[in-house]
């Protein structure tokens, strides 16, 4: 019944089709070369949220929804938290207490203690994504939510 | 959803004691042995003259001398740190010419019938021997997530916390 009060625009919704795997993908490469080049799960992340937040502003916001759904954004917005607590506390439980809380050099991913740190230092930069792309695009969906007058209340409010 | 609840309950307290923990595992504040205060021996002198040329805050020449010879800038001024007998900064010129400021950069100590000339380890640790502590070539990252990792951590939580903030004034009925 809503659906075509928003115009579609053929040149909008081609490129940001085009456009969101790229961005996507280089979103997952801003991350992976956190240690390795300029980059880091702080940027990377936000650059993920933004493929969501172009596909939102291109198509509509159930669209997204259905994709990405709130539950799932939940789980990622925790995710990344507990693989970076979770990671500092790998460093406690395989030195048996004489590592501190995340010192990735006494986790055994390889033999050398330099390689550990950096291999650690990776895992924590993709905890740190997660839990930004999902907060970001939480936030969100929540802003454009309310600005759109989501269609979900407003077919509960028809059927009550 | 019963399950779901005692899950989550079980995962609060964890956290709970996991952070309990950690508190207990950061280093103590304030204290002078902590790694980013720590310095770096250079070499050791003679005292003859040096002491005293030291608190005229005049700089020996055999100290600029011996720096030069083992490849450091010489100091361009010095000061008695307050309070403390017998221990000196030295401060050298950076060749910035925006922001042309001195670096606080040797540590001097008189050690009974020696001086001891050291640098201070933040630059040494920070910028020299973190490629060879970590195997990371990013300079920033090695910073963030290894040398600081607790505080980034915490500004891992601020933003979840700004998120479930958001999720629960703004969104309908709250749900998460």
């Amino acid at each position: 019944m809503k659906e075509e009060r928003r115009e579609r625009n053929v040149v909008v919704e081609t490129v940001a089709r085009v456009m969101i795997p790229f961005v996507q993908l280089f979103a997952l490469y801003v991350i992976i070369h956190g240690t390795g080049g300029p980059g880091g799960g702080f940027q990377g992340g936000v650059v993920f949220a933004s493929a969501f937040i172009l596909y939102t502003v291109a198509f509509n916001l159930a669209g997204v929804k259905k994709r990405f759904p709130e539950s799932a954004n939940t789980i990622f917005s925790s995710l990344g938290l507990y693989l970076y607590a979770g990671i500092g506390l790998l460093a406690i439980i395989f030195s048996l207490g004489v590592g501190q809380y995340l010192n990735y050099g006494f986790i055994p991913f390889t033999s050398h203690f330099e390689e550990n740190r950096a291999l650690g230092m990776d895992f924590v930069e993709m905890g740190i994504g997660i839990t930004v792309m999902a907060i970001i695009v939480s936030i969100f969906f929540d802003l454009a939510q309310k600005d759109e007058k989501g269609s979900e209340e407003e077919e509960g409010e028809e059927s009550r | 959803m019963k399950s779901l609840r005692a899950i989550a309950l079980i995962l609060i307290f964890l956290l709970c004691g996991l952070f309990i923990y950690v508190a207990e595992d950061i280093p103590v504040f304030g204290d002078p042995e902590a790694p980013p205060i720590k310095s770096v021996k250079l070499f050791t002198m003679e005292v003859d003259q040096v002491v005293s040329l030291l608190d005229q805050h005049i700089i020996p020449e055999k100290l600029s001398r011996e720096l030069v010879k083992r490849g450091f800038p010489p100091p361009s001024h010095i000061e008695k740190i307050p309070g403390i007998d017998g221990e000196w900064n030295a401060f050298i010129a950076k060749e910035e010419p925006h922001y042309a400021k001195e670096e606080k950069y040797y540590w001097i100590k008189k050690e009974g019938d020696s001086v001891r000339v050291s640098r201070y380890a933040f630059v040494v640790r920070w910028i020299e021997k973190g490629l060879e502590e970590t195997a990371v070539t990013n300079m920033v990252t090695y910073g963030l997530a290894d040398y600081r990792g607790y505080d980034t951590l915490g500004e891992t939580t601020v933003i979840f916390t700004a998120g479930v903030s958001v999720i629960l004034l703004l969104r309908r009925r709250s749900r998460l």
